[in-house]
């Protein structure tokens, strides 16, 4: 029995994705991508270097075998230029999967839920796979949903900042309602917070900073890969419920078993 | 002084520098969102003596947010002809110097000779307003410059909110304008004549542009003409000011420093390496997500120290002459003196050397 992680028409067996954006030179970027066996890698259509640059990360990335390009918009800041960033990234590319990420402030970075639903509901009526990067909002997981896109992406905290899955708690919200794949996309340290992540329904994490800004990037790759197949193993070997309190001696209810 | 906003003035602050102690050096470097208190602590001497510890923080920052990447571009100066008098100048409109502005074939040179270096991102440059260098021909060859660079940026006069949103309309991204001093009597001295001497239309020139759509602006101090520990002060307050007016604004932080130049101004404060690595480190510690960009004015060894710990936008074997790249003007004074002469493919091979990629392109004109 295949576990596969499903987006749109496809189908993917690793539930880890990785980004490209941070790292010190391009093999190094693939030697973490290939240890990390992700099998969906984001890169920015501005990284994008058509002039036989050093600094292209498109064509590096469009010879590995088993990956699939998932161009994101970053730069855009409104929904209108992460259409057009989408539209180039695909006839670029010729991939069907686009990150939607539009973050008007280029300092903290958090995405523009008002820009990012417009932008999914556009793309996704033109045949794109649409991954948008979001706010770890409960109410907007199900409208882009409503719009059509084939997973959510809320964050975990800010873009590099290894603060983890400070939004916990939403993100929680955002799993129980959600009819399509939840990802974690920004903010995660350490392997033990992707494993969290899947450990409580999360159905895939990307993972960019902690891989890049590893002492050993390849071993790091593999160390969230594992991290990740483990996180996704126990939640679907049915983790223990956790009780809350210790069950009482003396029950507070007893008197209701009293004869009236 | 009447046209010096009150959110400028760096009095206040001035005392806690003076005041500071290792122990408020220390709970700033711990500081979870580091205000300007903190700002102020890292200022100080007995920051000074933490220097290590803020270099070791600032690395970590500067990571974290631009990862193990440092952006590049390279200046392209139009002309040199100059309506301004800025004491400190080597383009001031009293130097005696050959004046010259590249017509449309030499601009054209110029940039296929950028192109051939790998440059995608290019910043266009003029003295103050003139008649032979005035919007209309800054106009032009932005947009002679967007067809061939992704990123296209102006370090011009000022300009007003119509002008910024037809150099926006042109395919421009951005401008580079440092007030030079946030003091506004040695403003007053250093700039002599011209409409540069408003301190006030200089300082909302920021405002501007963003208001007109443009998406970044370089501000900065010209290090040396004021006391550094003020003008880094109203620095970090004009910062702030445009982060809280312009959301959706990006600003970036230069540190140009003034050298020994041609017509011989000596800068009246000079900041040594020390003192300048310690302004950039404070910076980086209260700002961990605006691009703090570094020239080829300082020293090649300077830059290669800075780079990734801190500094995470450099410029890239600079002419500051018209025509330097592919014109030969080479006996012209150049604005400024350039340290670090390195070539593109040397300057790269160092920051490879430590573990840094440089990035040429990273914007694309379907950003327009």
């Amino acid at each position: 029995m295949s576990d596969r992680l499903k987006l749109g028409d496809l189908e993917f067996s690793s539930r880890l994705l990785v980004g490209t954006g941070k790292f010190s030179d391009v093999e190094t970027m693939i030697g973490a991508v290939k240890a990390s066996g992700a099998q969906i890698v984001t890169v920015a259509l501005r990284r994008f270097n058509t002039n036989e640059a050093e600094d292209d990360l498109f064509g590096p990335l469009s010879q590995l075998e088993g990956v699939t390009l998932m161009p994101n918009t970053s730069g855009a800041r409104t929904a209108q230029e992460a259409v057009r960033a989408a539209m180039l990234a695909r006839e670029l590319s010729g991939s069907p999967l686009v990150k939607v990420e539009i973050h008007p402030n280029p300092h903290h970075l958090m995405p523009d839920p008002i820009e990012t639903y417009e932008a999914a509901k556009t793309l996704a009526a033109e045949g794109f796979v649409v991954m948008p990067y979001m706010p770890a909002d409960p109410v907007l997981a199900k409208r882009l949903e409503d719009v059509g896109c084939a997973s959510v992406m809320p964050l975990g905290s800010a873009i590099g900042s290894g603060h983890g899955l400070s939004t916990r708690e939403l993100v929680g919200l955002i799993i129980r309602d959600s009819s399509i794949p939840v990802i974690i996309d920004a903010g995660l340290r350490a392997p033990s917070e992707a494993t969290a992540a899947m450990e409580m329904g999360c159905d895939a994490v990307l993972v960019n900073s902690a891989i890049a800004n590893a002492g050993d990037p390849a071993a790091m790759g593999r160390a969230f890969a594992e991290a990740v197949a483990t996180g996704r193993a126990a939640r679907q070997a049915g983790l223990m419920a956790r009780l809350d309190h210790a069950e009482a001696s003396s029950p507070l209810t007893a008197f209701l078993s009293n004869p009236e | 002084m009447s046209n010096f906003p009150d959110w400028l003035d760096p009095t206040p602050y001035i005392a806690r520098v003076e005041a500071a102690g290792r122990r408020d050096v220390l709970a700033a470097l711990a500081a979870e969102q580091p205000s300007i208190t903190e700002f102020a602590a890292l200022l100080s001497s007995a920051a000074a003596d933490e220097l290590e510890a803020m270099a070791q923080r600032a690395r970590h920052l500067t990571r974290g947010h631009f990862g193990n990447t440092i952006q590049l571009y390279a200046p392209l100066y139009l002309s040199n002809y100059c309506g301004g008098g800025c004491t400190y100048c080597g383009f001031s409109s009293d130097r005696k110097q050959p004046r010259h502005k590249l017509t449309e074939e030499q601009l054209q040179t110029e940039m296929s000779a950028l192109r051939q270096m790998h440059i995608e991102e290019i910043l266009l440059l003029t003295g103050e307003r003139t008649q032979e260098a005035d919007f209309d021909y800054l106009h032009h060859c932005v947009k002679a410059a967007a067809e061939h660079f992704p990123k296209v940026t102006v370090e011009t006069f000022g300009m007003t909110e119509e002008e910024y949103r037809a150099l926006n309309d042109a395919g421009c991204t951005g401008i580079t304008l440092y007030q030079e001093t946030y003091d506004p009597a040695l403003y007053e001295e250093c700039h002599r004549w011209g409409e540069k001497r408003d301190f006030a239309y200089r300082i909302a020139a920021p405002d501007r542009a963003f208001r007109a759509g443009l998406r970044t602006v370089g501000i900065g101090a010209l290090l040396g003409l004021g006391d550094p520990v003020a003008e880094s002060i109203s620095l970090y307050q004009h910062a702030m000011h445009l982060m809280k007016t312009h959301w959706q604004g990006g600003i970036s932080i230069s540190f140009p420093r003034l050298r020994p130049e041609a017509g011989g101004f000596m800068p009246p404060h000079p900041v040594d390496e020390k003192k300048l690595a310690q302004i950039i480190f404070a910076f980086r510690i209260c700002f961990p997500d605006v691009p703090l960009v570094l020239s080829t004015r300082e020293s090649a060894a300077f830059r290669d120290g800075m780079a990734g710990i801190g500094i995470n936008k450099m410029s890239v074997a600079s002419r500051t002459t018209v025509g330097g790249y592919d014109n030969g003007c080479a006996e012209d004074e150049g604005q400024f003196e350039i340290d670090d002469g390195r070539d593109v493919p040397t300057f790269c091979a160092m920051l490879r050397a430590q573990q840094l990629e440089p990035v040429f392109k990273n914007w694309d004109a379907v950003f327009r």
